[in-house]
């Protein structure tokens, strides 16, 4: 894959944190995103891990769906200080209307989200291991206060603070293989 | 509603909400294009048209959504023009 070039990185990636990166690219476009941004990367977790990352989440009560509904709430609530309501556009542009970015080729990574995934690479380091799992990919990603993936964990209620202190728990819990 | 979004998105306000103004306008901006751009494609419209009244040219516009369109409208349920 042509991306995993553009992270030295990305090399560190175990192949399911792979996959949430890969998830991630998806959401974006899903989300008419023209980069991947900080908070398609919490989707993407959120639509591929299969570890604690994903399982803390789960516990919390954010789903696939809530997250995505909280980050375009961001987006809606964004244009609305502008004067424009999203759903009312949406309604009148009827069903033609998708949010989808449609242009082809490959989205680049916003400059929050390659500040999401160094922090990533950080909170590995910090633990002390050596490859990039869910795990570290939802801590770095929550860990950037600059970020949009803090603001759609406040859309849906659950601090940030809860997110890192449950993955605290399920890795007292769980051996180093189930992460 | 004009007078609205040109107090709100004109006057100097925080940055970084004016600036998370225009991405988002932008986003929208490009939802709208390509639902508009399908809905002349459906309606038979040529690239060359539809670039014409977007102030594109026909190989920007086709670039960026012909694959789309072409998958969309493979079963041929297009009226009108030529494509």
């Amino acid at each position: 894959m042509i991306w995993l070039n553009r992270f030295t990185t990305f090399k560190r990636f175990t192949v399911e944190a792979r996959r949430c990166v890969e998830a991630a690219i998806e959401e974006a476009r899903i989300l008419g995103h023209d980069s991947v941004e900080d908070e398609d990367l919490l989707l993407g977790v959120l639509a591929a891990d299969a570890g604690i990352a994903a399982e803390a989440l789960d516990s919390l009560g954010v789903s696939l769906e809530a997250a995505r509904g909280a980050a375009e709430e961001v987006f809606s609530d964004t244009l609305a200080s502008t004067g424009i309501s999203f759903d009312e556009i949406r309604q009148q542009t009827g069903e033609g209307f998708e949010m989808r970015y449609s242009s082809p080729g490959r989205l680049p990574f916003s400059p929050q989200a390659k500040k999401a995934l160094k922090m990533s690479l950080l909170e590995a380091l910090q633990l002390g291991e050596t490859k990039i799992t869910g795990e570290h990919i939802l801590r770095g990603t929550l860990r950037n206060q600059d970020g949009h993936a803090v603001r759609v964990m406040a859309n849906l209620g659950v601090p940030v603070e809860a997110v890192q202190g449950r993955l605290d728990q399920l890795r007292r819990q769980s051996p180093t293989s189930d992460r | 509603m004009d007078k609205y979004v040109k107090m709100q998105v004109q006057e100097p306000r925080d940055p970084q909400e004016g600036l998370e103004a225009v991405v988002a306008l932008r986003r929208l901006l490009e939802m709208l294009e390509a639902s508009q751009v399908e809905n002349a494609y459906a309606a038979g419209w040529s690239w060359e048209r539809i670039a014409g009244v977007l102030g594109v040219s026909k190989q920007a516009v086709h670039k960026k959504h012909a694959k789309r369109l072409k998958a969309r409208f493979s079963g041929g349920d297009r009226g009108g023009e030529e494509g």
